[in-house]
């Protein structure tokens, strides 16, 4: 079996938001809807405060509430663990907008521009299948599906991983197999610390946070 | 329309997916369905029964109007019925008509389609419940009151409502008044229970605004209705003074529920049980 | 739907941290996206990527206000509130307006009356420009004279202090620890994670998660505060303190045998003995200085071979004592104690005690630190490097700007030098290391640049300051070759003059200058001093009295605002050049491979814009200098020589060539030189390939190894020689009836002495009629690595991603301290100085001191589409232009006092 997730070793995340500005890029999404982000996290009080850079997006759960509350059965979920929306299928209620513990989920009603003025490099790629229904990260599940119909490895080989993971200046972000113990995400995992986000919802999130050496 | 850019960040922000189209479903779903409720109990007929009826129809449909003009896809509506398997929504929206056109026959005569609408309100106002209760993304949402609180609050708004259509149509159901009353003790004691089982586990905006929420529910939804409806039982006058008290109970119990989709409606954020070790622990 | 979907390898040099490597996607002629360039990844230090800055370049390509046609001014007045009343015109009417005026530039002379360059150009990016502007320094080469010290930041707001001391003392224009062999690293405001690029953060990533504490000494908790292993918050403009108490531990409070002595008796000039005049002692024939043997039991000249150097201690020695001007001060008998010696007692009142009032440090955290410091150092121990045995040393200190530059920024430096020599840690494995020169003479790796200079020391090319060949004629307006010895006089050394004073001195030239006129023609690339500068509100109505200005223009901005001629120049995805790549560069750019990297059209050329290369050619062809020009590019002026050994690609110098003519020429003799001669690549091939290294080996990251092979020393701890040069230039200045230096001569110093670095900007607030009790907090300001540098802040990207930053839409204070004031976060506060006010959303965060506030980046603009809507503020609106505030080698700090009120509740845009 196959169940892809994402590790984001916090020890390394520096907030720069290359990621977020990578996916961005990948999925042709407009201003505002950010995918991938990473959020600026404090903590204490002066002058014992912690600062920490946190990469958040579609946690891929196991359990999706995304996917038990879609009314359309826009939002499934594959065997290997990616949580996927038909985007003819949605009617853009935002019900699982609001069933997302992770806050996640985007829509757009109408095509934005970055300016006044559209440009080239934006309506060279307008989907207008992606108005006004519920989006969000897919794992470039594209990009994955492709690479292993080409005998690559997702996390390993670039043109089959996810655009963030590729594109993190710190190497923060992993990704691959975990039901590969052999996996680097299988490694990453027993070699550290590590959590999952809002663990005691029970969604079963296929992302993880490292925090420091096991 | 346009709106500001969500305060996307670690600490909960006031959800922006639901607007206050939605929050009229919820509004005008419950009254309308306790409305029915009660019209079917109060055991009237003709224009008693029709009235009622055809308002608690009327407030239905409107609400599932309003979150339809929501949709970002509305000529798909139709797929909203997809997964009653798993969504309350797809239960509600098969509910849906059914409850409207129970509710229709019996008021156009068919008066014993008026205990099977009454039923289907109670289905129906539940799904609501149980559709704001499986939002797991929002703290005040997610709490496993809300599908109770919101049938004990759909009966009390109705019945309220029933007492208001009550003074214009001239039906009488003391027993009604007296039901009236119950339901309001029941909405507080179980929004009282619903409050203390959120406990601290809500952004403070969030719960400044619920606590605010709480009190017009205790005072103008509960104690004043109540003081209203035991003067009408002694005061003459009393069809006008139920149904002020009536229209408190749904005012309120719309407010509620306004407040908690459009005011209480906070994300959980974002939280670290653990912060990274960077190089060395200190 | 099929297409033709191609990714084309480029580069990015955005800011000094690079150059990158990256590939554009483009879908049928759109460009859609960044990716990494992973065929880079085995070479590049940073696995072949890009940060965030380089994803904006697809935006910044299709930016629809981007000025596409030649434009020009048709309201003669300038002035902020003025508009230019720019119309398109033909690029033939642009060249030729721009050319008759160089023409006439060049009738009247290359001078003016005062002796000044009449062309100006002014680059930002420290240099970066460079890598967009294609062949433009070979048309600058030919043209002449040219003056390049109107600056937009540099030389003040740049790690300025850093650059010169740096370069002096280990060939360092900026120091990096040696990240991946580093075990503990003290960082004074140096904040990397934002501003050292794909390569820094990737280097620190690998090093925090191997376990290297990073100790941040910083008033904020910056980026790289958090994510460093401990957060120390200094009060601001106090790290010469913090850096005195470390050393005054180490030479008092811990036993001498535990510092690395050997290194310090060999390789530094400590054991040099200091005469009681404070200059050297010297052999009275040779002039060499004179150590104390102890093996001999004499005093002996420093280059004697098998000798054991006294580190410490007085002998009476029969020597001559030479002071400034070769003035002999001393000959005979006389009492010479070491520079170590001297060193050791300088810094005894320095104790951790005495700094923590100053610092607001506790003293046991200074102590503790600076013992880490020397238990995590490995004395003693070494490391095989490619077969070459060296030291390792673990450890290193890093400074960041308001350190290292400003009143201040020579004893912060001098002290971080120190504490790397005390433990033997500099330019050596693990340790403290500089990553490229600038001002020495360049060479292919900067072990090269290494060459025997006086008294055992490295040559530098100090400006005069013998009254011989000293001249308060300066070259160019900011005087650097006058009153900078430290600026040296290398292509680069304008931008390290005070270049500040080529704006002020405009205003009021002080006595003994050539009054400062105005450039009759300034070229401006890059940059942006109507914002980048202090005193910008002033900067732009002298902008305003400029004749006539040449802007290649990006979009409309505050400082083309006052241009005659915009000239829009394809830009990075649209045009061609090839740099060098590799070796060891600015800030952590240290790589295992040296080469060069070709940045190529991605997409075609929008609107009437035009190549830079192709610019420069007609300029030199309307101005009669093409052949120089060609001459120029066959010398190398385009970054590699066309002629060389094993090949000659030379351009015909009576023609013009096309960009693609010139950089396949370029192309080929790069491939030649990356191969002797054996490999020729052309253009097609580099546009293909992207890039193109041959080995570099890691042994030149350190100097050290160098040091030793050509038996010279690190000129530490004594300054003997900058003292001096300080006292023949204040000889000089004096002489000539010149005092406004005075100040800044008090810097020269053989033991910088602790001053209380805030004093001066406390002095500037009294002088501007302010209390400091009433202007209570310090202004700071930071990097944002989403925006920093260049014109990134129209790009909507950018700022939709920053903004998830904390402090990018306001200003950052301490919650406490807000409280205290009735301030909520997103109130709309004023921060005003006694002349100025700004004002700003307040975002209330506890990772700041009390007592000081923070502004992201450098904002402020009103003329910049998109970057004049956000409503933020900046400190170049607040600070001023100061002789006060300026050090001895011509720089400053962005420091500022304020004082903060509330002026509305929530946010008023």
């Amino acid at each position: 079996m196959t169940r892809w997730a994402m590790i984001a070793d916090l020890r390394r995340c520096v907030g720069c938001q290359t990621c977020t500005a990578s996916c961005r890029h990948a999925n042709a999404t407009p201003p505002g809807v950010q995918w991938r982000r990473v959020l600026d996290m404090e903590v204490g009080e002066y002058p014992d405060v912690k600062r920490a850079f946190v990469p958040v997006g579609c946690q891929h759960c196991e359990n999706p509430p995304c996917m038990d509350v879609c009314p359309t059965t826009a939002t499934k979920q594959r065997a290997d663990g990616i949580v996927t929306i038909d985007y003819d299928l949605c009617i853009g209620c935002a019900y699982c907008s609001v069933a997302c513990p992770y806050q996640a989920r985007y829509k757009t009603l109408r095509a934005t521009f970055a300016y006044a003025t559209p440009m080239a490099s934006e309506t060279t790629r307008q989907d207008d299948a992606t108005l006004a229904v519920a989006t969000k990260c897919t794992f470039c599940v594209d990009r994955i599906d492709a690479g292993v119909a080409a005998g690559r490895t997702p996390g390993v080989d670039p043109e089959a991983t996810p655009a963030c993971v590729n594109a993190c200046i710190s190497q923060a972000l992993a990704f691959g197999d975990l039901d590969d113990p052999q996996s680097n995400v299988s490694t990453l995992l027993r070699e550290n610390r590590h959590f999952r986000m809002h663990e005691e919802l029970g969604t079963g999130p296929g992302f993880y946070y490292l925090w420091d050496r096991a | 329309m346009s709106r500001a850019a969500t305060p996307y960040g670690p600490n909960p922000w006031q959800q922006r997916h639901w607007d206050a189209r939605a929050a009229a479903n919820f509004v005008c779903g419950g009254m309308g369905s306790g409305l029915i409720v009660a019209a079917a109990l109060a055991g009237a007929f003709g224009p008693a029964l029709a009235a009622p009826m055809g308002v608690g129809v009327a407030l239905i449909a409107l609400g599932l109007a309003s979150v339809f003009a929501e949709l970002g896809r509305p000529l798909r509506a139709a797929n909203v019925v997809i997964n009653p398997r798993t969504s309350w929504m797809s239960r509600e929206a098969l509910a849906a008509p059914l409850l409207i056109a129970c509710a229709l026959a019996a008021a156009a005569g068919y008066a014993s389609f008026a205990y099977i609408a009454a039923a289907l309100a109670l289905v129906f106002v539940y799904c609501q419940g149980r559709m704001v209760q499986a939002s797991r993304g929002i703290p005040a949402w997610r709490d496993p009151w809300v599908p109770v609180l919101f049938v004990a609050s759909g009966l009390a708004e109705g019945f309220g409502l029933w007492h208001a259509v009550a003074a214009f149509t001239g039906a009488r159901a003391a027993w009604l008044a007296a039901a009236l009353g119950v339901l309001l003790v029941v909405r507080i004691v179980l929004y009282r229970g619903y409050r203390r089982q959120l406990g601290k586990a809500l952004h403070r905006d969030a719960a400044a605004a619920l606590d605010r929420s709480g009190r017009i529910l205790l005072w103008a939804g509960t104690l004043v209705p109540l003081a209203l409806l035991a003067s009408a039982a002694v005061l003459p006058g009393a069809p006008w003074l139920a149904a002020a008290a009536g229209l408190l109970a749904a005012a309120t119990g719309a407010g509620f529920k306004a407040t908690l989709v459009l005011r209480a409606g906070h994300t959980q954020g974002f939280a670290l049980p653990h912060l990274p070790v960077r190089g060395v622990a200190s | 739907m099929t297409g033709t979907t191609a990714r084309i390898p480029t580069y990015c040099y955005q800011c000094v941290a690079g150059p990158d490597l990256l590939t554009v996607k483009v879908e049928d002629g759109v460009a859609t996206e960044v990716e990494p360039n992973f065929c880079a990844a085995d070479v590049h230090p940073g696995g072949g990527k890009v940060c965030v800055k380089a994803y904006g370049l697809v935006q910044k390509t299709y930016n629809p206000h981007r000025v596409l046609t030649p434009m020009k001014r048709t309201n003669p007045n300038k002035g902020r509130g003025e508009d230019p009343g720019f119309v398109p015109i033909s690029w033939d009417e642009a060249l030729e307006l721009v050319a008759a005026k160089l023409n006439q530039v060049r009738a009247d002379g290359l001078t003016d009356a005062s002796g000044y360059p009449r062309v100006a150009v002014s680059f930002g990016g420290a240099g970066t420009p460079q890598s967009y502007m294609g062949t433009f320094p070979a048309f600058l080469a030919a043209w002449g004279s040219v003056d390049m010290g109107f600056g937009s930041g540099q030389g003040v707001k740049c790690y300025h202090s850093e650059h010169v001391y740096g370069e002096f003392w280990h060939r360092a224009f900026t120091v990096s620890p040696d990240t991946p062999h580093c075990d503990y690293l003290i960082s004074c405001g140096a904040n990397v994670e934002a501003s050292g690029g794909v390569v820094g953060v990737w280097r620190h990533a690998n090093a925090r998660v191997r376990g290297m504490k990073r100790v941040q000494v910083e008033p904020h908790l910056s980026v790289t505060g958090a994510c460093s292993a401990e957060w120390v918050p200094i009060r601001p403009k106090t790290d010469a303190a913090f850096l005195y108490a470390l050393l005054h531990v180490l030479l008092h409070e811990v036993p001498r045998a535990r510092l690395d002595v050997p290194f310090l008796a060999h390789h530094t000039a400590s054991p040099y003995l200091v005469g009681p005049h404070g200059f050297y002692l010297r052999d009275r024939a040779s002039r060499k200085p004179l150590v104390w043997d102890a093996s001999r039991g004499a005093a002996m000249p420093f280059d004697t071979p098998a000798m054991e150097e006294a580190l410490e201690g007085r002998h009476e020695v029969d020597a001559i004592e030479v002071g400034a001007d070769d003035e002999v001060l001393g000959d005979g008998r006389m009492v010479g104690e070491t520079a170590f010696s001297k060193f050791v007692v300088h810094m005894k009142p320095y104790s951790p005690e005495w700094a923590q009032g100053i610092c607001d440090v506790p003293a046991q955290t200074m102590r503790r630190i600076a013992l880490e410091y020397v238990e995590h150092a490995r004395i003693g121990e070494t490391i095989e490097i490619e077969g070459e045995r060296l030291p390792y040393r673990p450890v290193s200190v890093s400074l960041g700007k308001t350190v290292n530059n400003g009143w201040g920024g020579f004893e912060c430096v001098w002290a971080r030098t120190m504490l790397a020599a005390v433990v033997g840690g500099l330019e050596v494995p693990g340790g403290t290391l500089g990553t490229t020169v600038r001002l020495n003479r360049q060479a292919p790796a900067r072990v090269d640049t290494v060459t025997a200079g006086p008294d055992g020391f490295m040559d530098y090319p100090l400006n005069p300051t013998d009254k011989a060949r000293w001249s308060p004629h300066p070259n160019i307006r900011n005087a650097y070759r006058t009153m900078v010895p430290l600026a040296a006089n290398g292509p680069w050394s304008q931008a390290l003059g005070p270049t500040h004073f080529s704006w002020m001195f405009l205003d009021e030239t002080p006595k003994g200058l050539p009054r400062v006129t105005l450039p009759d023609v300034w070229f401006v690339y890059r940059t942006n001093p109507a914002i980048s500068f202090w005193d910008t509100e002033k900067l732009g109505q002298t902008m305003a009295r400029f004749p006539f200005t040449v802007a290649f223009a990006y979009t409309l901005d505050e400082t083309n605002h006052y241009a005659d001629v915009l000239l829009p120049e394809a830009t990075d995805l649209e045009s061609l050049q090839l740099i060098r790549i590799g070796g060891s560069k600015f800030v952590e750019q240290f790589w295992h491979f040296q080469g060069f990297a070709l940045r190529q059209p991605a997409v075609a050329t929008r609107g009437e814009a035009r190549d830079f290369t192709a610019i420069a050619t007609e300029l030199a062809t309307r101005t009669g200098l093409l052949d120089k020009y060609n001459a120029s590019l066959n010398k190398g002026a385009a970054g590699v020589p066309l002629k060389g050994a094993h090949w000659d690609f030379a351009l015909e110098t009576g023609q013009p060539h096309a960009p693609e003519a010139i950089w396949d020429a370029v192309c080929r003799a790069a491939s030649a030189e990356l191969s002797d001669g054996k490999d020729v690549h052309g253009l097609e091939w580099w546009k293909e390939h992207g890039l193109a290294t041959k080995p570099f080996p890691q042994t030149h990251w350190y100097l050290f190894p160098t040091l030793v092979r050509k038996r010279l020393r690190f000129e530490l701890p004594y300054q003997e020689r900058l003292w001096r040069v300080g006292i023949e230039l204040g000889r000089r200045l004096h002489e000539h009836d010149m005092h406004w230096w005075d100040k800044q001569l008090t810097e020269y110093q053989t033991l910088p002495v602790w001053k209380d670095f805030a004093a001066p900007w406390h002095a500037a607030l009294v002088k501007a009629g302010g209390q400091p009790d009433a202007y209570p907090f310090w202004l700071l300001t930071a990097r944002s690595m989403q925006y920093a540098w260049g014109a990134n802040m129209g790009i909507q990207l950018m700022k939709e991603v920053a903004d998830n930053v904390a402090g990018h839409r306001g200003v950052i204070i301490n919650a406490g301290a807000a409280a205290k004031l009735g301030i909520a976060d997103g109130d709309t506060i004023t921060i005003a100085t006694p002349a100025r006010s700004v004002r700003a959303r307040a975002v209330l965060r506890q990772g700041i001191r009390p007592d000081t506030l923070l502004l992201l980046g450098q904002f402020d603009h009103w003329a910049m589409p998109t970057a004049k809507d956000f409503g933020m503020p900046s400190m170049n609106s607040l600070a001023t232009m100061s002789l006060d505030l300026t050090d001895a080698t011509g720089s400053s700090a962005d420091i500022v006092r304020v004082s903060v009120t509330r002026a509305a509740r929530g946010a008023t845009q």
